[in-house]
């Protein structure tokens, strides 16, 4: 048995450790938060009763999660959260699944994780989480492997595809088998369950319910510790529009709360939207890593102009020094040059114009682009 | 011990485990009604059998009716089917996870695989003690029932008695463990309990057919002593109570049994330490 501590009375001795001006969200929010975070890291709202910002990130998990009466043990809590890969390699039988690959992911943000089919994600989130043993190279979280995490459930929640539960047992007390093993009470797989909204099904069998609904069980156990770092594999799989845009939500939170966020996915729309930055792998290699608009800039891929006019020369040469094509409906796609500019000119040249749009190239493209010549699937 | 308490909600939480207890039951209510049955003839030998019989026959026979082993044989019933369902309830607990695809999940919360068979070892032993003690619960006084219709004193009290019983649940335990080493082995759910009821039925009755013939064949006794090696038949010989003339002494059966248990155990906890969950 655990000794009974309130998960708010361990938390002083945290603060002792880091203390609070090291605190993610307080450190991204001194070095200018990069450029996709306005979009919304909203600082967590005041918890009644407490009396520190430091408390609120805490805290919000227990708005999020109900109260958090569980207890929580100094000494397994992540404190940084950091994922560190390095050098971490794979062989299978035919095929190098992962080949020598080395990221790190910051705590507080969400870091997509992408890659064609077979590119080596499940092997390389199963190999950081203990479950695939790699053939060469380490994987740390909060700068211990995961076998080493006194109560990693705590730490770290996971869902990982080709997880599941028994056919015949109920999702409730699915979350409870797992409660009695990491040592938490049985009243959490209650909360979880009403967190990712199945409590109305709680009391079914697992093999009653629908592709969403076990996604959304995975997320729940996922979740139950209350960890720091959530690690996901393809957690959209599934899910509804309306799902889709809850979990983006609450992965958002999460990371505001300065969690650390490392989901793997295909919808490259969606990952759009929900990462910060995003590593991407190829052939077990890494490709890119970093902040998405970073590595959608470096990719080369700055952005056009489209612009309708039935004078494109005399708009062309009202503008120098601009790159220019021809678009498949005879617009002309300017490289160099802001909207704004294109109007001005337009403007002095006396072209009427038709359409005028900025194109942002998409995540779409940046991944299609930076993983074309790979091979795919081995 | 969370652990444990996480494995026997595993096993609380779906209908196996009743199922079997009650096959388990079910069967010993069959298997004393053909005890009795047998002892009943044993007892009362038909006259004319009597006269044709071997002597060494005849001794087995003399040594089987001698009230301690009576009570110890009739007590010990249902030992047959309930070391077997014990054993299928060890493999499916450890089969069921990767069966039902919950290894990932079992292994989050525990990344140390080791403590996880631990307690699966524990808790399976728990329930076939559970199971010896409700089946033992049954045949006491069944056999006290039975005995004293038979015109005999039931001789529950002695120790060699107490010793068959105490032993039979030890048999109980052990064989979940056996179950949890062959789950871990095998870990196709339908492969392993096809596996382990054929060699627990038919391969322990060929091995025993097999062994008589080459004893008998090549006139090697030595020979008739592998057949102790096979775990069902160590189980039986250890909770045999008395000694019968012919066999080993019942402790043999014992060790036999204990290292059955711990070597399946041993090789599944080593294979599942190094194993790749995917
Ligand atoms: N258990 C295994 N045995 C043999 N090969 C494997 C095994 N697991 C993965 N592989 C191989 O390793 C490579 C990487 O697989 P992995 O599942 O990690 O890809 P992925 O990036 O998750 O793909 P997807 O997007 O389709 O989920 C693939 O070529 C796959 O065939
Ligand atoms: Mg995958």
């Amino acid at each position: 048995m655990l000794p009974r501590l309130r998960a708010r009375a361990v938390s002083p001795a945290r603060e002792a450790v880091i203390g609070p001006g090291e605190d993610p969200a307080v450190v991204l929010a001194a070095e200018g938060a990069p450029q996709h975070s306005h979009r919304r890291r909203v600082e967590p709202e005041p918890v009644a009763g407490h009396d520190s910002q430091w408390w609120n990130r805490d805290g919000i998990a227990m708005a999020v999660l109900a109260p958090a009466k569980h207890t929580v043990r100094m000494g397994n809590v992540i404190t940084d959260g950091e994922i560190v890969v390095s050098g971490l390699t794979k062989h299978y039988k035919q095929v190098k699944a992962v080949d020598g690959l080395s990221f790190t992911i910051k705590p507080g943000r969400v870091t997509g994780f992408l890659g064609p089919n077979g590119a080596g994600k499940t092997t390389t989130l199963r190999m950081i989480l203990n479950l695939v043993s790699p053939n060469a190279g380490t994987a740390t979280i909060g700068g211990s492997r995961y076998a080493d995490l006194a109560e990693p459930l705590r730490a770290v929640g996971a869902v990982l595809e080709a997880s599941s539960a028994h056919k015949g047992r109920t999702g409730r007390n699915h979350l409870r088998v797992i409660c009695a093993a990491a040592g938490l009470p049985a009243s959490r797989a209650d909360e979880a369950m009403e967190l990712v909204g199945l409590t109305p099904a709680a009391k079914r069998k697992f093999k009653g319910y629908s592709l969403g609904m076990r996604q959304r069980l995975g997320i729940a156990a996922a979740m139950l510790g209350d960890p720091r770092v959530l690690i996901l594999d393809e957690p959209a799989n599934g899910l509804d529009p309306e799902g889709i845009r809850w979990m983006r939500d609450l992965l958002q939170k999460l990371a505001g709360e300065g969690r650390t966020i490392l989901v793997s996915s295909h919808l490259l729309s969606e990952m759009e939207l929900l990462a910060d930055d995003v590593v991407i792998i190829a052939a077990g290699r890494l490709v890119a890593q970093g902040p998405v608009a970073e590595v959608m800039g470096n990719a080369g891929n700055v952005g056009t102009v489209r612009v309708r006019t039935p004078h494109p020369d005399t708009l062309l040469g009202a503008l120098d020094g601009v790159g220019s094509s021809r678009g498949d409906d005879g617009a002309l796609v300017l490289t160099g040059v802001t909207a704004e500019q294109v109007g001005d000119a337009a403007l002095r040249a006396g072209v009427a114009i038709h359409e005028l749009v900025t194109e942002r190239p998409d995540l779409e493209r940046v991944f299609l682009d930076l993983t074309a010549g790979k091979e795919a699937i081995r | 011990m969370r652990l444990v308490r996480s494995e026997f909600l595993k096993i609380r939480t779906t209908n196996v485990w009743w199922l079997f207890a009650l096959g388990a039951v079910g069967l010993l209510v069959v298997a004393f009604a053909a005890n009795a049955l047998n002892m009943h003839f044993v007892l009362q030998p038909p006259t004319e059998a009597g006269q044709t019989m071997d002597p060494e026959q005849a001794a087995v026979l003399k040594a089987l009716a001698d009230p301690v082993a009576l009570t110890s044989y009739m007590v010990t019933s249902g030992q047959y089917f309930g070391l077997m369902f014990v054993m299928l309830l060890g493999i499916i607990t450890v089969t069921n996870e990767f069966h039902h695809q919950t290894a990932t999940t079992t292994f989050l919360a525990t990344p140390h695989r080791t403590s996880v068979i631990v307690a699966k070892a524990v808790a399976g032993g728990i329930f076939g003690i559970v199971l010896w003690l409700v089946t033992t619960a049954l045949t006491v006084p069944a056999t006290a029932i039975f005995l004293e219709s038979e015109g005999i004193t039931p001789v529950l009290g002695d120790s060699e008695v107490i010793r068959a019983v105490l032993l039979n649940g030890l048999a109980y335990a052990l064989w979940a463990l056996i179950g949890i080493g062959i789950g871990v082995l095998i870990r196709s759910q339908i492969g392993a309990t096809i596996t382990a009821m054929v060699v627990y039925t038919v391969g322990t009755a060929a091995v025993s057919i097999i062994v008589n013939l080459l004893v008998t064949a090549l006139d090697w006794d030595w020979l008739a002593n592998v057949q102790w090696a096979m775990p069902s038949l160590a189980s039986n010989l250890m909770t045999s109570g008395a000694n019968l003339p012919g066999q080993p002494a019942y402790w043999v059966g014992a060790l036999v049994l204990v290292g059955w248990a711990v070597v399946t155990g041993l090789v599944g906890t080593l294979l599942t330490r190094s194993r790749d969950i995917s």
